[in-house]
């Protein structure tokens, strides 16, 4: 029972002393050893990372690696492209764009920039390639079929064709 | 080490001196300044005064603690304010920063979402099967990150288990607030059973978090919603979302609340908190009933604001794994039979000092994170004052 108690008592000023630590150590370790976790967040919302950049002379597109949804998740399967900088874009883009790499087109994007960063974007995809999807108007209705403004860059979601 | 339980006298002890009450609060005045003025900060005016006031205001609840032996009504003080200070302090940030409440798709993208504590147990088994955290923000991210956010989680709990939910949760205490305006409640008889909702809705979230790949909870069932952020509303669904959001908090958090004088939220919904409770068995402090001394009133089941206590566990001498160890209970027995209690000693061997050591953690934690909480509120009111 002695031993119980003084177990007891270790183990409740080890508590306060860790309270004391939180701030200056065990927050900082437990913080950093999270980040260090081999983790990713979600592709749905990141795009997935960049496997390519195409030069268009004054700007460029990135082009990120395509997209599969999880389980019942409920977004499309898509392929994210970034037009940056915004501020060497022209007021019109209409670029054609190889997503794979083969040296062919595979879609036609065309959509304006405004000088004002607020309006709502859309955007017009013409499918070249049966593997993508066209889209007429398009905004950013889901993760999967969009076009948005984040930071310096304009992003085109454009979901891929059924397999 | 024999227990002298029944020679504690019955009656509730007179106030402690202010001398010796001033003593003890000592290290926390100390706390209070070292978190709110450490050196190297660099700090406007209106944080200045902001972090005195609330260093003055922490450390006052505390010595209250000290002075009249009692936890619940100061910590209650806390709490509340830290409820309503927070959303104050919050939206008054995302409005300057976005211009609205809800989360555009442009900073979910950008991994700007900040991260609460609520989707963490929605995040474990996507995050074990896939790797992937289904949250639109970012993990490192120093202010709001999800790394930053888990280890404050995970240091607290070390420290606090289900204290969580009375010492640092700053969404509790709206409730709380509420709880505390009726002088009786008006619905007296609850169905015990309604305690095990929380486990079926975090079981239930867990699953369909994995399924959908999203945080279940925070898109389609957290009240919360109504006093932070909330998905933006895009289109039918995200209205229906947010009419969701709307009804859960006038139910839950107000009305409910009120007519029960409970935490109706977090006794019947909240699966954060069922998940916290699991965290009550690693950790060395509870409150425990001292059977010899208790003659059943039940006085303590109408106080415990989380239905924490049944007839069954008191008869058993312990409360329920959902304790958030907000004192109310220990507070309000006629006979002193409910204690603070550290595992492992005697039940009711010394347990003003079990309830001491308690606090020093406890109030430590709420002084670092909820205190920072309650300065920015502060801060947001007087930077309109100002």
């Amino acid at each position: 029972m002695k031993l119980r108690v003084v177990l007891g008592y270790t183990a409740a000023g080890a508590t306060v002393l860790v309270a004391v630590l939180t701030p200056f150590l065990l927050f900082p370790l437990f913080s950093k050893g999270v980040a260090a976790l081999p983790l990713h967040v979600d592709e749905v919302y990141s795009g997935g990372p960049t496997v390519r950049a195409i030069s268009m002379g004054a700007y460029s597109i990135d082009v990120h690696r395509p997209v599969y949804p999880h389980f019942l998740q409920s977004e499309k399967p898509f392929v994210q492209l970034d037009w940056n900088p915004v501020s060497a874009l022209p007021q019109h883009v209409s670029d054609e764009v190889d997503i794979d790499g083969d040296g062919q087109p595979d879609i036609r994007v065309c959509f304006e920039v405004p000088r004002d960063p607020k309006p709502p974007l859309r955007v017009d995809v013409v499918s070249l390639n049966p593997r993508y999807q066209t889209m007429q108007n398009a905004g950013k209705e889901k993760f999967s079929r969009l076009i948005v403004r984040v930071d310096n860059a304009i992003l085109v979601r454009v979901p891929l064709a059924n397999p | 080490m024999a227990t002298d339980a029944r020679t504690l006298p019955l009656a509730r002890p007179a106030p402690r001196g202010i001398g010796w009450s001033l003593l003890l609060t000592l290290p926390i005045l100390v706390w209070s300044l070292l978190m709110f003025f450490n050196p190297g900060s660099s700090k406007t005016p209106i944080w200045i005064i902001s972090g005195a006031i609330t260093a003055l205001f922490m450390t006052t609840l505390f010595f209250m603690m000290m002075r009249s032996r009692s936890t619940y009504r100061w910590r209650r003080i806390f709490f509340v304010s830290l409820g309503v200070l927070f959303p104050i302090g919050f939206i008054y940030n995302i409005v300057v920063m976005r211009g609205t409440m809800g989360i555009p798709v442009e900073e979910m993208i950008a991994g700007r979402t900040p991260f609460c504590f609520m989707p963490i147990p929605m995040l474990i088994l996507p995050a074990a099967f896939t790797r992937t955290l289904v949250f639109p923000g970012s993990i490192a991210s120093a202010s709001h990150g999800i790394a930053a956010m888990v280890g404050v989680w995970l240091a607290l709990t070390l420290v606090m288990g289900k204290g969580w939910c009375s010492y640092a949760c700053f969404f509790g205490g709206i409730e709380e607030g509420v709880a505390a305006i009726p002088a009786r409640a008006k619905i007296r008889k609850l169905d015990p059973r309604l305690r095990y909702l929380p486990w079926a809705v975090l079981l239930a979230m867990v699953l369909l978090s994995l399924a959908l790949f999203e945080p279940a909870y925070c898109m389609w069932l957290c009240p919360f919603k109504a006093v932070s952020e909330y998905v933006a509303a895009r289109n039918l669904l995200g209205l229906v979302q947010n009419v969701i959001f709307i009804l859960l908090f006038a139910g839950l958090v107000i009305v409910l609340p009120f007519l029960t004088k409970k935490r109706t939220q977090c006794s019947w919904f909240c699966p954060f908190g069922a998940f916290q409770s699991i965290f009550n068995k690693i950790s060395i402090f509870e409150v425990k009933i001292d059977k010899e001394r208790c003659k059943p009133c039940l006085v303590c089941l109408n106080a415990c604001p989380n239905l924490s206590l049944s007839k069954e566990s008191v008869a058993r001498g312990e409360t329920l794994l959902s304790c958030m160890k907000c004192g109310a209970c220990v507070d309000v027995c006629p006979r002193q039979a409910i204690v603070w209690h550290i595992k492992g000693t005697e039940i009711a061997w010394k347990p003003e000092r079990a309830r001491l050591m308690f606090l020093y953690a406890a109030w430590a934690m709420a002084i670092m994170f909820g205190g920072s909480i309650i300065a920015q509120g502060i801060a947001t009111i007087l930077h309109f004052i100002v």
